[in-house]
């Protein structure tokens, strides 16, 4: 693993958030393709490096539609998942917010948390959304507590909506507003 | 010859976005390209709309090739028609949309001087200012006027436009440095100014 100095974006207690690194093309082709990582990610199709080096090609888009990040473990200093604020409506301020913490031995610690958090305080104070959605399975229960304490809240079930495992499983449409955001911020503060 | 000309002008189909009294904010249409490209080039439009460049109508119709990204841009811009003498008449549009930010720039050009002075380019601008702040959820509009030109300075200040600064000497025109005044308009003013219309 590169112990080179990674270029820090966003910064974070136990993880920080950076920019994606076309070094880490197989890292990130690993977890894409990884049976237990793969399941909520709705993969179902195996990934190639070529298919993840898409991201690198410079964007013909003068203005940005995703924001991809990578999640680099500060104590062991390796990536071990990425995030992404995508499907940008910049009519109506609102994105989706993604989260896949790729190295198993890392889910269970509040990552997801901080980098959810870390991702919501950017989509709402740095380019001025409004409202974050996530779609999240309903048998994923560790994806769905992380978005709930960040306090994103269940707008919708999608029923029956993903094919996993030989059955069919509910999507849960969570979101979050930036007023809700704002006042859960402050009572945490008076707190 | 002349009454074929008037005939395709007429036949030429019109798609209205934003009704207006006297004009209509309508989509651009490539088959008006000589039309833009006689108002680009005019020397006495072209002055106030400091247009220093030749345009050629294969320029113009570049304007009308589709863009890579459909979907969301960092310009709007209207033909304004006129619906009397069913007639495009100039353009008026908002440009540099800074999308984080939420703001953006206006600009109208009349290209027929025969309809300058009719209070057509303060129609159009509240037309397109409602547009950028009921539609586009934009924050702030800013406008760059500059000095010699009293007719848009008037037409600011008529549409609640407050000057924020002036910045000097940035526009060469005609041989001399001309000082230009920025203008801003903020979605609570109008809102405050425009009540009834929600």
């Amino acid at each position: 693993m590169t112990d080179k100095h990674n270029f820090t974006f966003i910064q974070g207690d136990i993880i920080d958030l950076v920019p994606l690194n076309s070094e880490h093309i197989n890292i990130y082709v690993k977890w894409e393709n990884n049976p237990n990582v793969r399941i909520y990610a709705r993969n179902i199709i195996p990934r190639t490096a070529e298919d993840i080096k898409k991201f690198f090609e410079p964007s013909k888009d003068k203005i940005k539609k995703e924001i991809n990040f990578e999640i680099w473990h500060k104590k062991t200093k390796k990536p071990i998942g990425y995030g992404e604020v995508s499907e940008i409506d910049w009519y109506g301020q609102k994105a989706f917010l993604g989260l896949n913490i790729g190295e198993p031995e890392y889910w269970g610690q509040k990552i997801g948390e901080e980098a959810t958090r870390l991702m919501v305080e950017y989509a709402f104070n740095e380019i001025n959304l409004f409202k974050l959605y996530a779609c999240i399975n309903s048998a994923n229960i560790g994806s769905w507590r992380c978005a709930e304490k960040n306090g994103f809240t269940r707008e919708a079930t999608l029923k029956k909506d993903a094919y996993v495992n030989g059955k069919y499983y509910d999507t849960f449409y969570y979101s979050l507003l930036k007023e809700d955001w704002l006042k859960l911020k402050k009572e945490k503060q008076v707190k | 010859m002349p009454a074929e000309k008037e005939n395709s002008k007429e036949e030429i189909e019109v798609f209205p976005f934003i009704e207006g009294e006297t004009i209509d904010l309508v989509a651009g249409n490539s088959k008006w390209a000589d039309l833009y490209c006689k108002w680009d080039n005019d020397p006495n439009v072209r002055r106030h709309a400091r247009n220093i460049w030749p345009h050629s109508i294969e320029d113009v119709k570049k304007w009308f090739e589709p863009s890579p990204d459909r979907h969301t841009r960092e310009f709007v811009v209207f033909t304004i028609y006129h619906k009397r003498d069913k007639r495009p008449i100039g353009f008026v549009g908002l440009e540099r949309i800074n999308w984080v930010n939420r703001s953006a720039n206006i600009s109208a050009v009349i290209g027929e001087p025969d309809f300058w002075g009719k209070g057509i380019a303060v129609e159009a601008c509240q037309l397109l200012i409602k547009y950028g702040f009921t539609e586009l959820n934009l924050h702030k509009i800013y406008a760059s006027v500059h000095s010699p030109n009293a007719r848009s300075l008037r037409a600011a200040e008529k549409l609640g436009f407050q000057k924020e600064g002036t910045i000097k000497e940035a526009e060469y025109v005609d041989g001399v440095y001309h000082d230009e005044y920025q203008f801003a308009l903020f979605k609570r003013d109008w809102f405050k100014l425009n009540q009834n219309e929600s």
